[in-house]
């Protein structure tokens, strides 16, 4: 499904450099592709520094790509970074929720940076409220609440504007077990409710379970991907199979007898 | 001619623009409300007042008022203004990398002018509203005659002063946010008070010679300057010299909007 047709997030032969301070070229992204259909919750797995909060980032409009496309909902976030993010929510590891507001007033301010009607804000935040479960601390200075409860916030922010695709950048970092169960329970029922969702994340246990297909990069590169079912079947777990995958990068091959394998020099 | 669809979508989009700039604005007011920040703007309300009490126990007859109006612009337009806007408009990007929410205002539509322009406005209103408490302080407890023209007048110096040096400080914010403060004092020595003071055409988009000239002007001190001061201060009326300072804030400001919608910010830079 790489680059297919049909992705509500779509991203094709995607390449992110940057210049670092000593002049040379950090190659964060080398041509990675993936794609996100309607309804399709999608694990980008990956060690620290693999590029897939960078591959992320393009996505969310936030930085601009070398070269390749990526598309969110259709639009190209070069040429309709608006459009784009008029269609996506972005959750990241960090919450970045004020600490002297409230979960109401975060998505009130939020909201209305999307241009949202007050009537239609006030009935949206009743309806996120109720559906993540914000009711017992929704008016509470968010300084006060937990991990976990302050990742929800962040996430009620990111789905203030009802977009059709998420994204969200190790969403479960900072969580304890129960409160990374709470969370990927609601984005099982978002991908439900017919969402495209992209979720980075380097805990695979907690999502072997959970996505409908996992892309693993390393180095910048797609180097396996597939459906948990075509990608436990060569290896026992999928940390088993993601080694494997890391641990071949480097070679021309990818993980044995998937689909979509890709060959890097 | 455009067709009206797409006038209703330009229309639709000034609209969600102004919403997201005082969305911001308010969020960033709200912020401002913190115990740190509020024992700031208390300090900055009684520096000037407690400057001039000191200075005028010196002078048991009474301060001469044109030496009294002379220190309380240093004091407020000039000391408080400047103070007050490196505190409130050099973080502007500076901490919501800090804070982790860059990213989060960064992916919705206009977020970033929103919170660049969001956040000047609210540096501009708790500036001046700073700056308004500390001359109306200053001016009483410095006993001078008339007070209330006297208020007025450095109430417009102070709104002036805030709206023009605020824009100024936008540009280090956007371009060397991680070190804007120290970006903004450099631009504040050398843009300000350096070429502000140097009597060529490069002072003539400075916010000090405008203020200085509406001072003479308002003070009716023209006469008096010596001809050498004379040079510091541009004669044309005060209508000229507050447009230009309105023109001078937009131009930065739009400058500022420009390049902060161009700049990205690789995930090592927040921290």
């Amino acid at each position: 499904m790489a680059g297919g047709d049909g992705g509500m997030i779509e991203v094709i032969d995607l390449v992110k450099h940057y210049r670092a301070s000593d002049g040379s070229v950090v190659r964060a992204v080398d041509g990675v592709s993936l794609a996100v259909a309607p309804g399709e919750m999608v694990g980008l797995l990956g060690a620290n520094g693999a590029g897939k909060t960078t591959t992320l980032r393009v996505l969310a409009t936030l930085l601009k790509p070398t070269s390749g496309t990526a598309r969110v909902g259709g639009c190209d976030v070069q040429n309709d970074p608006l459009g784009a993010r008029r269609q996506l929510g972005y959750v990241s590891a960090t919450t970045g929720v004020p600490d002297r507001l409230s979960a109401r007033e975060i998505m009130r301010s939020y909201g209305r940076l999307h241009g949202l009607s007050e009537g239609l804000l006030v009935q949206r935040i009743d309806d996120l409220v109720r559906a993540l479960g914000l009711t017992d601390f929704a008016d509470r200075p968010t300084g006060r609440l937990s991990s976990g409860q302050r990742q929800r916030v962040s996430l009620a922010r990111a789905l203030i504007h009802d977009p059709p695709a998420i994204v969200l950048d190790e969403p479960t970092n900072a969580l304890d077990v129960v409160g990374a169960r709470d969370l990927l329970h609601l984005l099982d029922s978002l991908r439900g409710e017919g969402r495209a969702i992209l979720l980075s994340t380097h805990r695979l246990h907690e999502i072997e379970h959970r996505c409908d297909r996992f892309v693993i990069i390393h180095g910048g590169r797609v180097v396996a991907e597939g459906t948990p079912a075509e990608i436990l079947r060569a290896h026992a777990s999928l940390e088993a199979a993601f080694f494997a995958a890391i641990g071949q990068a480097d070679v021309p091959v990818g993980v044995p007898g998937m689909p979509g394998e890709r060959h890097h020099a | 001619m455009s067709d009206p669809h797409s006038r209703q979508a330009d229309r639709s989009w000034r609209s969600t623009d102004i919403s997201s700039t005082l969305a911001v604005t308010g969020f960033q007011l709200r912020r401002m409300l913190s115990r740190q920040r509020l024992l700031l703007a208390g300090l900055g309300v009684i520096f000037p007042g407690a400057v001039m009490l000191a200075v005028r126990r010196t002078v048991p007859a009474g301060l001469d008022r044109d030496l009294a109006v002379t220190m309380i612009y240093a004091l407020v337009p000039e000391a408080v203004c400047m103070l007050g806007l490196l505190v409130t408009m050099c973080p502007a990007v500076a901490d919501e990398l800090e804070r982790g929410t860059w990213i989060h205002v960064s992916v919705r539509p206009g977020g970033r002018r929103a919170l660049l322009v969001g956040t000047y406005l609210a540096a501009v209103i708790w500036t001046s509203t700073v700056a308004i408490l500390a001359a109306a302080l200053a001016v009483f407890v410095a006993g001078v005659r008339q007070p209330w023209p006297l208020i007025g007048m450095l109430m417009v110096l102070v709104a002036l002063s805030s709206l023009g040096r605020g824009a100024l400080f936008a540009l280090p914010a956007v371009i060397l946010p991680r070190r804007a403060l120290v970006a903004s004092v450099g631009v504040a020595l050398v843009v300000e008070y350096l070429a502000g003071f140097i009597p060529a055409v490069v002072n003539q988009a400075t916010v000090s010679l405008r203020l200085r000239s509406l001072l003479v002007s308002w003070m009716n001190w023209r006469r008096q300057l010596p001809v050498e001061m004379q040079l510091l201060i541009d004669p044309q009326p005060a209508w000229v010299q507050i447009t230009a300072v309105f023109t001078l804030a937009a131009v930065l400001l739009v400058a500022a909007v420009k390049i902060l919608e161009y700049r990205q910010f690789p995930p090592s830079t927040e921290i």
